[in-house]
């Protein structure tokens, strides 16, 4: 376990290391000056410019620009906003918060929807439930999200009232932004409307979490469904039967946890695909993630919030697919004795 | 089976846990009954209006933050005293004295607290700030001031100074009939010298416009980018406070998403709302939509240097292949008066002769054979990403125009960028040829005229059309010069009569600024002349508008 957790971690960093050569580069294909799009000091403002000229050895070689850029890429000096001069590193913290709360929720509730739904359509195995959880989770499937986002803002917000359409919370409940995430801000806050805000947040709130949560969920019906029926028909299933185990003991005991092997190894990819949702549903309901901050600077042309954004984004979901690696190998151990086979 | 219900009772049950979530909220938690949302359209550049002339700009700042040394009131059609309780012109108008109040507080924040009460040095601050190029402020933030250099009172005014704590004189180059117009702006802002001060000596001067302090009704206490502008209150205002404890500022730049905000109620009021849209809606009497009088025009200005827009025939060829009535009809929805001229019929300038030219393609089509053009050309037209009091939706009307213009051979292409991109790259004239407008930000006629088309706007970025005509600065030189009225009201005749021979820019429209309030809010002003006002803003609380109808 150790030499495979080793060489994940491995992996994660050379991917990273390569993130950010890909983010360096990235400085001199964009259109205008490299040094300005690095730091987002424009050239007119001399003092700074010529400081950071030396600071980032813009006069020697490529390579030691590099090497500058990374220094200070890893002590958090992201450069500033072309648009709004402030760092981006200190705005990102709380956009990053914000979006990881509205993609865990989605998850956990994908989670919570998907698999036992997979579950009891595999326990029904091509009667009529089988057929209309499956026929559903097929059309849920191939519902764009944008277009599921407009539909349900129309119809549970406008026609019936009962949600707001974005933000996380009234504005007029001055909550301090600290983590970013509105259900803990509003606990850490000393607000005297502690209750009334967390309710509010929450009517903001369950919009977006289910729009998100629906496909990672079609997906988790659909893979837990066929993995149920795979392992119902391992021997070890057969041969609990014969032992005359009741079939709610051989499915909890038996046939579940191993099948969520298989969906547990997808976790890591529907979370990518979460992930390009959130940009989207962030934009839609006007949630302060780092998604919707992307898309903005990428109107702005803001370069330095732009790599700010989409470094932020691929390294959340690198990290998510090796903790996911990680999880499984440690849960699994036939995966683990697979893999160490293969060498 | 059992396991199969627990595999299906688990689902729903998350899906009715999360829906409860969605009870009605606490609508009525104090602190939702004591502030006020307003959906704002855009960011602001800066919280200084001295810096900028975007309406943005100035509904984020002017009204709330700032006070004036004196106010106009739109009613009476005087100047009203504010800052200063008194004022007079010596030396036939070449100085002017005023005597400042002298009980004003500026704003407490967590960033400064201030020692003293407003005086004269503060109004000697805000004026040099933008006067004298030699001041450590004026470099901060860009440099730039448009509204002082475009109506030239960077010229007029030569000397201010204090004659004691609360007596300022100014002292003029020439007499100016428009010179109280100006100060009564809301551009016209009194800073903190303090604050000015005490930010140069901590070595970052340039949290004068980010961080604002200021004597108006509203404290600043936060900005997020694309998100939200939050004030509170200023308990010593020196005038009555305002009726709410908090305003924000939810910024919103999709028109649809405003209007649905202001139908699930996140917004009390929204600016430019869709107004044929949401009278299809069966809102009740939720909403109440609102409409002032706006001194503003939407012109379709040309970049003069550039070719082939150099050449007046070319010009005067485009003005003749649009249909503007047709503009008024699906852009406004008839909600706008067709422009004859740049001036709007508001102004005690106007005079009700048709100078702009009609709709006649065959006209153009010889105009541009004349031209050297038989076959047409091929150029942008840059239409804002925003809408404007004078201007709902620059792209519908950028794509009417190119229809009419692909009748006469000429292939227009449409161009946007993002607001703020948007205006600086007009500044820096890369553009063929824009759709925007302007708002007159006084009663005086001059505005219409100096900040658009003189040569002095040329460096400020105002002047659109990138025009500099030495006969035509002349003219409104003089028309600013002269006192009597009849005779200023000839002169900007002439001036417009010059625009109809060269075509600068082509008038459009002038229309109606309309705004949308969910029914419970009262008092939210909105000047003819100037950003809107949440000074005497409340929210009727259910009991009292119950009361209120039952006296009906």
């Amino acid at each position: 376990m150790i030499r495979y957790t080793l060489r994940r971690l491995i992996l994660l960093f050379v991917t990273l290391w390569l993130l950010t050569l890909f983010l360096f580069a990235l400085n001199y294909f964009f259109p205008g000056d490299a040094l300005t799009n690095m730091t987002g000091v424009r050239a007119n403002d001399a003092l700074a410019y010529q400081r950071l000229v030396s600071e980032r050895s813009f006069d020697s070689s490529l390579f030691s620009q590099y090497l500058a850029f990374l220094g200070h890429f890893i002590s958090g000096d992201w450069g500033q906003s072309l648009s709004t001069q402030r760092d981006v590193f200190t705005d990102l913290l709380p956009l990053l918060g914000a979006t990881l709360e509205l993609s865990v929720l989605a998850m956990a509730l994908a989670m919570a929807i998907g698999a036992p739904l997979g579950l009891y359509a595999a326990g029904q195995q091509r009667g009529s439930m089988d057929r209309v959880v499956m026929g559903l989770s097929l059309s849920a499937y191939s519902i764009p999200v944008f277009w599921l986002a407009q539909l349900f803002i129309l119809f549970f917000a406008v026609k019936l009232g009962w949600t707001p359409i974005s933000g996380q919370v009234n504005p007029l409940f001055d909550i301090d932004v600290q983590s970013g995430s509105i259900l803990l801000d509003i606990l850490l806050s000393n607000s005297p409307y502690k209750g009334a805000a967390l309710a509010d947040a929450i009517n903001h709130l369950w919009l977006p979490v289910i729009v998100l949560a629906i496909m990672p969920a079609t997906m988790l019906i659909r893979i837990t469904r066929n993995s149920m029926l795979e392992v119902l028909q391992q021997n070890y299933i057969r041969s609990a039967r014969a032992r005359g185990l009741s079939e709610t003991r051989i499915l909890l005991r038996h046939a579940l946890p191993n099948a969520m092997q298989p969906v547990v190894r997808q976790l890591g990819l529907m979370f990518s695909i979460l992930m390009s949702n959130i940009i989207v549903t962030e934009v839609i309901f006007n949630w302060p993630g780092v998604g919707s901050w992307l898309v903005k600077s990428i109107y702005e042309r803001d370069y330095p919030v732009m790599q700010g954004g989409l470094f932020a984004i691929a390294a959340l979901i690198l990290l998510v697919n090796v903790a996911v690696e990680l999880f499984h190998a440690w849960r699994y151990p036939q995966v683990r004795k697979e893999l160490y086979a293969e060498r | 089976m059992r396991f199969t219900q627990i595999a299906i009772v688990v689902p729903f049950a998350t899906l009715s846990a999360l829906l409860s979530g969605c009870s009605p909220t606490v609508h009525d938690a104090a602190p939702l009954q004591e502030g006020i949302v307003y959906c704002s359209e855009g960011n602001p550049e800066s919280f200084n209006p001295q810096l900028g002339t975007s309406g943005t700009t100035i509904d984020a700042s002017s009204a709330q933050l700032y006070d004036r040394l004196i106010d106009y009131d739109e009613t009476q059609q005087t100047f009203v005293p504010a800052l200063a309780t008194a004022w007079q012109a010596l030396d036939n108008g070449k100085r002017y004295r005023f005597s400042l109040r002298d009980d004003v507080q500026f704003h407490s924040t967590p960033w400064f607290t201030p020692t003293r009460s407003f005086n004269a040095d503060d109004v000697v601050f805000s004026f040099r700030r933008w006067l004298h190029e030699d001041h450590p402020y004026h470099n901060v933030n860009g440099g730039s001031y448009p509204f002082f250099t475009a109506s030239g009172l960077n010229k007029l005014i030569t000397q201010i100074r204090a004659i004691d704590a609360h007596t300022v004189e100014f002292e003029l180059a020439r007499s100016d009939s428009s010179f109280l117009a100006n100060l009564a702006t809301d551009f016209a802002i009194i800073l903190s010298a303090e604050y000015g001060a005490e930010l140069l000596a901590r070595g970052t001067p340039e949290q004068l416009d980010k961080r604002p302090i200021g004597t108006g009704p509203f404290v600043f206490e936060d900005f997020r980018k694309d998100l939200i502008i939050r004030y509170q209150r200023h308990d010593n205002y020196w005038r009555e406070p305002a009726a709410i404890k908090q305003l924000v500022y939810s910024i919103t730049q999709s028109a649809n998403k405003r209007m649905l905000k202001l139908l699930t109620g996140e917004c009390d009021v929204i600016p430019y709302p869709l107004v044929e849209e949401l009278a299809l809606l069966d809102t009740g009497d939720e909403i109440k939509i609102t409409s002032t009088v706006n001194p503003n025009i939407a012109f379709w200005a040309f970049n003069t240097e550039r070719p082939p827009f150099d050449n007046v025939k070319v010009r005067r060829a485009l003005a003749h292949a649009i249909n503007r009535q047709a503009i008024i009809q699906t852009v406004y929805n008839g909600n706008a008066r067709l422009a004859t001229g740049i001036l709007p019929e508001t102004s005690w300038a106007y005079s009700p002769v048709d100078l702009t030219y009609g709709y006649n393609p065959e006209r153009a089509r010889e105009l541009l054979a004349e031209a050297g053009f038989p076959e047409g050309f091929s150029f942008d037209i840059w239409a804002m990403p925003v809408q404007r009091a004078y201007n709902p939706n620059a792209q519908k009307m950028a794509e009417l125009i190119q229809a009419d213009l692909a009748q006469v051979g000429v292939q227009a292409n449409i161009v946007s960028y993002e607001w703020n991109a948007f205006r600086r790259r007009l500044a820096r004239d890369e553009h063929d040829s824009v759709l925007i407008g302007w708002i007159a930000d006084n009663a005086d006629p001059d505005n219409f005229f100096r900040p658009l088309l003189s040569c002095a706007a040329l460096n400020v970025g105002t002047n659109r059309a990138n025009w500099c005509d030495p006969k035509f600065d002349d003219l409104l030189l003089r028309a600013i010069t002269v006192d009597s009225l009849e005779r200023r009201k000839g002169l900007y005749h002439e001036a417009e009569n010059w625009m109809y021979r060269e075509v600068p820019l082509v008038p459009i429209a002038n229309s109606m600024r309309f705004q949308a309030f969910r029914s419970d809010i009262q008092g939210v002003e909105v000047p003819a002349y100037g950003g809107l006002s949440f000074r005497h803003a409340y929210r009727q609380s259910k009991a009292s508008a119950a009361a209120s109808e039952a006296q009906q």
